[in-house]
């Protein structure tokens, strides 16, 4: 792996990657000043002792090269290298458990720094990124277009071999199965629950007033394509449906 | 009990319940704020009413939190409804046992937050328009919206906070609400009183459960005092927007969040403690997706290991969607590396129900679980589970064979005495013009 380490101005020695160090300086500083002035980084950043709290109690800092309290201190020292480096793997290993946060004397939330910082990177459609959510396309169609995460048919033992023998099971005969669910609108195999038209419309102009579909956009054209697809035909459905109910009504 | 504030939404617990160590919450202050922007109509505060049957916790400040039990609209979880069926349908069957009115309908959506936890795909503008559309809609029927998901319940706590204290957020959201038609007649915004989890409705009626189990589970040999429990928190309910979530002084003295433990303790089950009780689950949000090495080295490693060693527990009790999935979910694959350590996996509102007499495949659906709850079964007393689950597999055939022979009249006929509801008999526009996100069809025909 292409890695500079550069002596810090406060000794530290966090290896940046080559990529980041070719990357403008005013560039870098926007990207961090684009976090900074989120409106919610004043409540999540006061002081920091340093005491390591956050970190040894931070389940991913067990299982990868992560800490929150780094993540404080270079946002105190305005380290904006290391900042701008961390924004593009780094910060993905958090798990948003907020353990931190509960924990911290001081009452910072690393954990809520990262979401910034998670919101910033996909805003800015940072190739690692791109790379890092491909796998989390198929979520990303299921929540855009529908309202729900996660379904029943996205279970399927070929993506899940380590859920085990009983996940195996489950599956064969899956819309009887669901069926034999004992509320109606549970019964749904595509979604979770049996989402209305009407709510999933009003959905979609979430996101367009809010800018999600661009940023789908930005991240994944081809998946951004597949979504519409499907967005522009329950509109169109949405639309023959109050056509009828007003010719019924007159 | 209690003093006042200037607000009718914030009271304190006179004399304090346990010893508080956050005397000086700033997340309470919101209260005061709701009221004050309630007094000058920038919203309007969804009030918990008598009609909702209001019972009283404390949470860790020593705030009296209202939590509704009657006439509730359930804000299902798409992890829960998706995977863990017999989670809704188990707070649902108690609903029915105790004769109390709730509104189960399509007209929502999740939280979305799981997607932005895990990806970053969405913003704080977005995330409150998802909300409060859903809590506008709750309030249009008159129903209060009990929330199913700890991390919907997690991220609507963290978002209220966000939208009451800052009024750009408030500025942004309110013509994304107009343009909807999800404010009131008098433009404003509709903020319900309390944030309510499901698992606190649990904690609230846990009297109410026991006397159950006693006059229902007991009788059918149901016995669950040797069960040993091990409880495990979910983080994005009580570390998430910390300061609102029970806290009781039969739990660890209120140094512990007390939902899910007190009812176990009031079952008469054992609850054991063990280490590493604060950690979280593995879960990670894109974790339990894309990254599954980690969630399942760090739930192996961290917990169902530490609870095998530790204390031979018969079971891992949870109050969320995610931490229920991961722990039942990667047991078996520790065989690979020779640290497999079976234990049965559930939610409270589920391992209560069965306490009280549920069935285990029709209403808890434990067809769906992969964790190792046989022996958990056996043990409660439950010693005839082949036989339900012979009963559940006939049911399923049954709803095959009707559904092949294009017999839809009769299967809602079926589903009609089946389900814990009338089907479509409960919703605040009827059937008529029912479609759904997937298909111009109900149910069985998407
Ligand atoms: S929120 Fe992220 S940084 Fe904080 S403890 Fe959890 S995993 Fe670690
Ligand atoms: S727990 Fe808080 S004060 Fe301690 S190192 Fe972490 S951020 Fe700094």
């Amino acid at each position: 792996m292409a890695e500079q380490t550069q002596v810090r101005k406060y000794g530290y020695n966090i290896p940046i990657s080559e990529k980041t160090l070719q990357v403008p300086w005013e560039e870098k500083v926007r990207v961090i000043e684009e976090v900074r002035s989120d409106f919610r980084f004043k409540d999540f950043l006061f002081g920091c002792l340093n005491c390591g709290v956050c970190t040894a109690s931070c389940p991913s800092n067990r299982f990868f090269d992560y800490s929150p309290r780094e993540i404080v201190q270079r946002f105190l020292e305005n380290d904006i290298d290391v900042l701008y480096d961390m924004m593009h793997e780094y910060i993905w290993a958090c798990s948003q458990c907020f353990t931190c946060w509960i924990r911290c004397p001081f009452v910072n939330n690393p954990g809520g720094l990262v979401i910034i910082m998670r919101e910033v990177a996909v805003r800015n459609a940072f190739e690692a990124t791109k790379d890092l959510l491909k796998p989390y396309g198929r979520v990303l169609l299921k929540v855009m277009t529908t309202g729900n995460q996660l379904s029943a048919d996205m279970l399927q033992p070929d993506f899940f071999p380590d859920w085990g023998p009983k996940m195996l099971d489950n599956m064969e005969n899956l819309r009887a199965k669901r069926m034999a669910i004992p509320f109606d609108v549970g019964k749904a195999v595509k979604t979770a629950w049996e989402v209305s038209l009407q709510t999933a419309i009003e959905m979609y102009q979430i996101w367009r007033e809010t800018g999600i579909f661009e940023l789908i956009e930005r991240l994944d054209p081809n998946l951004y394509n597949v979504i519409m697809d499907i967005v522009e035909e329950n509109e169109e459905r949405w639309e023959e449906l109050l056509e009828e109910m007003g010719e019924e009504q007159a | 009990m209690g003093h006042t504030s200037k607000s009718p939404y914030l009271k304190y617990a006179d004399p304090e319940p346990f010893p508080i160590l956050n005397k000086h919450s700033h997340y309470d202050h919101l209260f005061e704020e709701m009221h004050e922007l309630e007094e000058k109509g920038e919203i309007l505060v969804f009030r918990i009413t008598e009609e909702n049957k209001p019972k009283y916790v404390y949470t860790r400040t020593g705030r009296i939190k209202t939590i509704p039990t009657n006439k509730l609209w359930h804000h299902k979880s798409c992890g829960q409804c998706g995977n863990i069926p017999g989670y809704p349908a188990s707070v649902m069957w108690f609903m029915n046992k105790f004769g109390l009115d709730y509104l189960n309908e399509p007209h929502q959506t999740s939280c979305t937050a799981w997607n932005y936890h895990g990806s970053g795909t969405s913003n704080p503008v977005a995330l409150a328009a998802v909300w409060l559309r859903n809590m506008h809609q709750a309030w249009k029927t008159g129903y209060y919206p009990l929330i199913h998901c700890g991390t919907s319940f997690g991220s609507y706590k963290e978002t209220r906070e966000q939208l009451i204290f800052n009024k750009e957020l408030r500025e942004a959201v309110k013509p994304i609400l107009k343009k909807l038609g999800r404010l009131t007649e008098d433009g404003r915004i509709v903020v319900p009183q309390e944030i309510v989890h499901y698992s606190e409705w649990v904690h609230a009626m846990r009297d109410e459960i026991a006397q159950l189990y006693e006059k229902e589970g007991k009788p059918k040999g149901i016995d669950v005092s040797n069960i040993r429990v091990a409880i495990h928190n979910a983080c994005h309910t009580w570390k998430m927007m910390a300061d609102d979530y029970p806290y009781d002084p039969e739990v660890y003295n209120g140094q512990r969040p007390a939902a899910s433990t007190a009812v176990i303790k009031r079952l008469g089950a054992q609850v054991v403690d063990y280490s590493t009780w604060y950690d979280c689950c593995g879960f990670g949000f894109r974790h339990i997706l894309t990254e599954r090495e980690f969630t399942r080295s760090f739930a192996i490693q961290r917990k169902l290991k530490v609870i095998a060693e530790e204390l031979k527990a018969d079971i891992i009790i949870t109050h969320d969607t995610g931490c229920t999935t991961t722990f039942e979910k990667n047991q078996w694959i520790g065989k690979a590396h020779g640290m497999y350590y079976p234990i049965a996996v559930m939610s409270d509102v589920m391992f209560s129900a069965l306490a009280c007499g549920a069935h285990p495949f029709k209403i808890v659906q434990l067809y769906w679980n992969c964790s190792n709850y046989e022996p958990l079964l056996e043990k409660m007393g439950i010693t005839n589970w082949r036989e339900l689950k012979k009963e559940w597999e006939d049911v399923v055939k049954y709803i095959a064979e009707l559904e092949k022979q294009g017999k839809y009249d009769e299967l809602l006929e079926f589903f009609k005495k089946y389900d814990l509801y009338e089907p479509y008999s409960k919703t605040s526009d009827g059937f008529k013009y029912r479609r759904s996100a997937t298909s111009d069809m109900p149910l069985f025909k998407s």
